[in-house]
């Protein structure tokens, strides 16, 4: 036991300072962040073709599509948007100009009060937004400090974070999921899939979104979203996130 | 390209006793879902194949896609007080969607039965019709953690099908980020297996060394998983004289770091305890069955696609191949241990002869028939091979065996016997994904 507490000393405080200071680099590389333009949308006259998502549209760029897969770089965009760029509404992620929308500010579940009790949800993901949110738990973002605390059981959960593009086969067991939850209780769409579908939207059997099938509090965009962002997302839930365009 | 047809039926070899080398792996699989279709219905209807059925060469690879729910290889228990007890799809200690059948009566694993299918997202069918670079975005979103291999190998079979020489830097940078990701699965498995037993300070320690692995990862090629970095128009992959330094020196000290990690891992009793005689294999069965990977090599088979199936740069650098005779979860996890080691190794070697990469282009391997080749790459959990084929440049179909596909038998059969209380060390050691399983 000494030699594991030997270790641990060696190593000092490896968590991030994040929310209390904005996203390291490293906590969020390139893709971590959405997608801006460099020059006004209608500017950027062949941005459209380039997005093999359609996420970028003639005078706005819809977040909840974008699969940060880079190549929209080359028609003028930069990926350096907020982190922070989860939404209440679908519609709050799709950026009129390319920029982050005004938005009215309004009461977020601030019944669940400041600790809340997590559980994930697979509904048909490629397994790195699963690895994204459990790494919550790893001592570099350590959600603990913040009252977040992954539950076995959604029966002890207050939040719900669904991952993956909902399959056919899915609908059934994460409803299950959700009335098991006692109220109050949200749901948070992690990730381009459940939110839009993501690179996938539009195969045979699977559902357009994750609204399709579950009343959603939060959608996080990203393929899939650094951790930081999802952190984030949680503790807007709850009023406690990192101020961001449009919200009070 | 999917489900095996009524012509491709090879039911004869996977019964008791036909032996099927571990290497005609794809086949011994086959053999096993004919027979576990036979009286199911797929999924979903398999769209026509464009080729005929007799398409065969020395790499060849089954045209099947495993759209049956069960994978297992059956053996109906019955008794007093046998019960089936399901597990997920939802679950905290699976974290995918997916299910596993448990016969017991009680506490004893008689018999498991993984049930594949829930988490489906159609993808082989929707690469139709798109150009590589497209369907290369959604191929690394099959199994995001495994997104490197996936990517290469879909890429290895795309030029082969193409006729297509590779600029010998991308084949660099493919084996970059294959071997980066292996490193970050190898110890996220030794994270998992911590976890289950409860080793809560080894867990923070080995979770926060993947998160590291994740940031080389995020630092060197744009994204943390890699995603688009390997395809044309994505995130460049900085590899620049001063980016290899400090990538060197950055693996260098994670090298050190996982040493003094697995050295205190490997004094903890109670750990090495869980883990060994759990989920136990042996040669026998994971020939028979047909496993790869760490799950072969654990059993005793010095079976690695990177030595067997040498392509650049791997051809050109020293690998020692990893293998244990135990078969059981710890034998799996050795090997695991020694694949970090010679992961950091490779990695070495690569940057410091960097200069190569930037020498001619590599030539594709032959196609296997008109516009149809063939990638095979060796994945953190196991040999994995694409099968593509090309009409003017675009995806006409695709077919691909995965490492889950072909360990998915070996870990029911592991289990059988076992405690339930063993399952998530054993479930753990195997490294299966459903993702690459439900495409
Ligand atoms: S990064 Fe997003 S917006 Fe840009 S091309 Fe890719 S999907 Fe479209
Ligand atoms: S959003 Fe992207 S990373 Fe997340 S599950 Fe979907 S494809 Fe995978």
């Amino acid at each position: 036991m000494s030699t594991w507490l030997g270790r641990a000393w060696a190593r000092g405080i490896l968590t991030t300072r994040y929310p209390a200071a904005p996203a390291a680099d490293d906590e969020a590389p390139e893709t971590g962040r959405p997608p801006m333009p460099t020059r006004p949308l209608d500017e950027l006259a062949e941005a459209p073709g380039s997005c093999p998502t359609g996420a970028i549209g003639p005078a706005a760029v819809d977040q909840g599509k974008c699969i940060r897969c880079a190549r929209c770089r080359a028609a003028g965009f930069a990926l350096t948007g907020p982190v922070e760029a989860s939404g209440r509404r679908r519609s709050e992620l799709v950026w009129p100009g390319g920029r982050p929308g005004a938005t009215v500010p309004e009461a977020g579940l601030a019944p669940l009060g400041r600790s809340v009790h997590v559980f994930l949800v697979d509904v048909g993901s490629c397994n790195a937004c699963n690895l994204e949110v459990l790494a919550l738990a790893n001592p570099y973002y350590d959600a603990t400090r913040l009252g977040i605390f992954f539950t076995n059981s959604p029966r002890h959960a207050d939040v719900l974070l669904v991952v993956g593009v909902p399959t056919e086969e899915m609908v059934e067991p994460v409803w299950r999921a959700y009335e098991a939850m006692p109220a109050p209780k949200a749901v948070v769409a992690v990730g381009a899939c459940p939110t839009s579908g993501g690179v996938f939207a539009g195969n045979a059997g699977l559902r357009p979104g994750l609204d399709a099938v579950l009343p959603v509090d939060r959608y996080v965009p990203g393929c899939p979203p650094p951790p930081v962002a999802i952190l984030d997302a949680i503790l807007a839930l709850i009023g406690r996130g990192r101020p961001r365009a449009g919200e009070a | 390209m999917t489900a095996p047809s009524s012509g491709r039926t090879v039911r004869g070899a996977a019964r008791p006793g036909a032996r099927v080398p571990a290497y005609w792996a794809p086949d011994g699989a086959v053999a096993l879902w004919n027979d576990l279709a036979a009286g199911r219905s797929a999924v979903e209807s398999p769209p026509a194949s464009p080729f005929p059925e007799d398409v065969r060469s020395a790499w060849a690879v089954p045209r099947f896609d495993p759209r049956e729910r069960a994978v297992a290889p059956r053996q109906p228990v019955e008794g007093y007080g046998v019960f089936t007890f399901p597990y997920g799809p939802v679950s905290m200690g699976v974290p995918e969607a997916g299910r596993f059948d448990v016969r017991t009566y009680g506490e004893r694993v008689l018999e498991l039965v993984p049930r594949v299918g829930y988490k489906s997202r159609r993808i082989l069918a929707s690469l139709v019709g798109l150009t590589p670079a497209d369907a290369g975005l959604r191929v690394e979103r099959l199994a995001g953690n495994f997104a490197a291999a996936h990517v290469s190998a879909f890429l290895a079979a795309a030029e082969s099908a193409a006729g297509r020489a590779v600029p010998s830097r991308d084949a660099w940078v493919r084996a970059v980020a294959q071997e980066v990701q292996r490193i970050y699965n190898h110890v996220h498995v030794l994270a998992r297996l911590a976890e289950a037993a409860s080793q809560n300070v080894g867990l923070a320690q080995a979770h926060a060394l993947a998160e590291e692995m994740l940031r080389v990862a995020g630092a060197t090629f744009g994204h943390r998983w890699m995603f688009g970095a390997l395809l044309p128009g994505g995130p460049v992959a900085r590899l620049g004289p001063s980016d290899r330094d400090r990538l060197a020196r950055t693996l260098d000290r994670l090298s050190e770091e996982f040493e003094s990690l697995w050295e205190v891992f490997q004094g903890s009793r109670t750990f090495v305890d869980r883990i060994q005689t759990t989920g136990p294999v042996g040669r026998d069965e994971a020939e028979h069955w047909g496993a790869v990977g760490p799950t072969l090599r654990a059993t005793g088979a010095a079976w690695d696609d990177r030595l067997r199936v040498p392509v650049v740069p791997y051809d050109d650098l020293f690998l020692p191949v990893a293998v244990e005779s135990a078969g059981d979860a710890l034998a799996r996890l050795l090997v695991r241990v020694q694949e970090v080691r010679s992961s950091f190794l490779l990695l070495e070697q690569m940057l410091q002869r960097w200069p190569r990469a930037e020498e001619a282009p590599v030539d594709p391997a032959p196609p296997v028939g008109p516009h149809r080749g063939i990638g095979r790459v060796e994945s953190p959990s196991g040999d994995l091979v694409y099968d593509v084929a090309l009409r003017d440049g675009r995806v006409a179909a695709v077919g691909l065996r995965t490492a889950s596909d072909a360990n998915w038998p070996v870990f029911a059969v592991g289990m059988r016997s076992q405690v339930f209380t063993d399952f998530h060390f054993a479930w753990e050691s195997f490294g299966l994904l459903f993702a690459e399983t439900d495409r």
